[in-house]
């Protein structure tokens, strides 16, 4: 019973998504026309220059295509839905989380990992149509594959923690729109979605290193390509992990904390 | 327009500022989210010039014109027609029907919405990204060329607004049509950067030609630095750049003005 309930809850944000046709067929052109884009962009940045920031031009249009491919699992839609926190807190309705049988940061999970599943098949389709064409290489290994599957997990599980904490802003500011834009921009920039880190200076790398967006996507991503060899694999899934529980405690205590200050029909 | 309706213009802008200054911390993220969106632009197209000096032939102070002219539009286009972008939520949240119902166009209504906070933070990083393009540039700037350059932004501004007006339009029908608001702006932002002859000619012919990025700052730069003959395109289409944001941004509003003819609200 309880996996039933789990399953309804964890699938109301993919579901909204397959009964709107414009926005999935958006969804695929975007993909497809998107890493056409990319794959053409480095392939064409490459032909003068060789090996650049320890990255090859097969390892770089890898890197790119699979950052491309994996920002499907972050771009659903909850606001056309009406259930993101920031609308809940408008119109008041948040108090209904806390009325439920159904503990909200229980709902909350469940709605993120329905989403996620969502935009992995997707991914899991790209992925399935670039391999074969040449567009990526294959992992190096089967152990290269099996500890990027791993540090895609954690970073996954990293980057709905953030997410989480932006959300739960809400119960102290009503408002998220404008963090959840810088959000986004420093999750894009600080993860490698604009251009892989090892091209950025030094500086950079070492600063990205103390914040929790390069465990997201430039980990997992780097191990895939070769760039982090599998001997320092260990520390890298490492940090991860530290990422995740040192913010599962953070956005634990926000929730206890965020509860308090919901009012049910005047208190 | 007439100058009455530019006093009611006027008098709305003023409120709606006013009234984002209302929430000063809100306000100030406002215009530190122009910013940051500009410096993500700028921070690719300098990760991009360090590490791949020389890029399609072109030398870095001239490839930095391109995503000086094209935040110099983007900037003008948040402040001045902007409000197009996003329509779909005010068409969930019913105010279009409200709009339909005032002696004001609906069109400029949508504009009148809001007062762009963010477009402070747009165009400040765009004007001192244009100030060191032009410093850096080996150009003589003549009247010729300056007088040129406005007319591509302001082109490109007509084009960028013309692009998420046909969005808009399509939002009038299907709301769920914002999501191409969003995918354009960032494709906008990543392929408009620098110069389009790095891709393989299919997919600088789809920038031309399917999605006209190409017109917003890349054939205007290359016309201005002189490879306007290397851009795949002919010359006076590529020279011709200003006034294709005018013709697109026209073709839009009747567009516009026919989806609004097809409007249906929610209630029939």
């Amino acid at each position: 019973m309880a996996v039933l309930h789990a399953w309804r809850a964890a699938r109301v944000t993919p579901l909204g998504e397959l009964h709107s046709p414009p926005r999935v067929t958006a969804a695929l052109l975007r993909l497809t026309v998107q890493v056409v884009l990319v794959a053409s962009l480095w392939r064409g940045l490459y032909a003068a220059t060789g090996t650049t920031g320890g990255l090859g031009r097969d390892q770089a249009v890898t890197y790119a295509v699979l950052a491309v491919l994996a920002s499907r699992l972050r771009e659903l839609d909850q606001y056309t839905g009406r259930d993101t926190v920031m609308q809940h807190m408008h119109y008041g309705t948040i108090v209904y989380w806390y009325l439920r049988p159904l503990p909200p940061q229980r709902y909350y999970a469940l709605r993120s990992l329905g989403e996620r599943l969502y935009g992995l098949a997707w991914a899991l389709a790209g992925y399935a149509v670039c391999l074969p064409a040449g567009v990526v290489e294959p992992p190096g290994s089967a152990a290269v594959a099996g500890v990027f599957a791993l540090s895609l997990l954690l970073g996954q599980w990293v980057l709905h923690y953030v997410m989480l904490v932006i959300d739960q802003l809400c119960f102290w500011t009503l408002r998220n729109g404008a963090a959840l834009l810088i959000l986004v921009f420093a999750q894009n920039l600080l993860s490698g979605v604009y251009a892989p880190l090892w091209f950025f200076p030094h500086w950079f790398v070492t600063m990205s290193g103390f914040l929790p967006f390069q465990a997201t996507l430039s980990v997992p991503l780097s191990l895939y390509v070769g760039r982090i060899p599998l001997s320092e694999a260990a520390v890298q899934l490492a940090v991860q992990a530290a990422w995740v529980v040192a913010l599962a405690l953070f956005t634990r205590l926000l929730w206890r904390r965020a509860a308090r200050r919901v009012i049910s029909q005047g208190g | 327009m007439s100058m009455n309706a530019l006093r009611i213009v006027w008098r709305i802008t003023r409120l709606n500022f006013r009234a984002q200054l209302e929430y000063r911390a809100e306000f100030l993220m406002m215009i530190a989210i122009g910013a940051v969106w500009q410096v993500s632009v700028i921070v690719f197209a300098t990760v991009l010039l360090t590490r791949f000096s020389g890029m399609g032939g072109w030398d870095s102070s001239d490839v930095l014109l391109i995503p000086a002219t094209r935040m110099m539009a983007h900037g003008l286009f948040v402040l001045l027609l902007g409000r197009v972008h996003g329509l779909g939520r005010h068409i969930q949240e019913g105010k279009i029907d409200a709009y339909l119902l005032r002696p004001l166009p609906v069109h400029r209504q949508v504009q009148l919405d809001s007062f762009p906070t963010n477009a402070i933070g747009d165009l400040t990083v765009a004007a001192g990204l244009l100030a060191g393009a032009l410093g850096r540039s080996h150009l003589d700037w003549t009247a010729g060329r300056i007088t040129y350059l406005i007319a591509a932004i302001l082109g490109g501004m007509l084009l960028e607004a013309a692009l998420f007006t046909a969005v808009a339009s399509a939002s009038l029908r299907f709301p769920a049509a914002d999501y191409w608001g969003n995918w354009l702006e960032e494709l906008l932002g990543t392929f408009g950067s620098y110069p389009l002859n790095v891709l393989p000619k299919a997919v600088g012919g789809l920038l031309t030609y399917g999605l006209p990025l190409a017109f917003v700052a890349y054939f205007p730069a290359a016309v201005l630095t002189g490879h306007g003959h290397g851009t795949g395109a002919p010359y006076w289409l590529a020279a011709g750049s200003p006034l294709v944001g005018v013709l697109a941004y026209l073709g839009a509003r009747l567009l516009w003005r026919w989806s609004l003819r097809h409007y249906t609200g929610v209630n029939g």
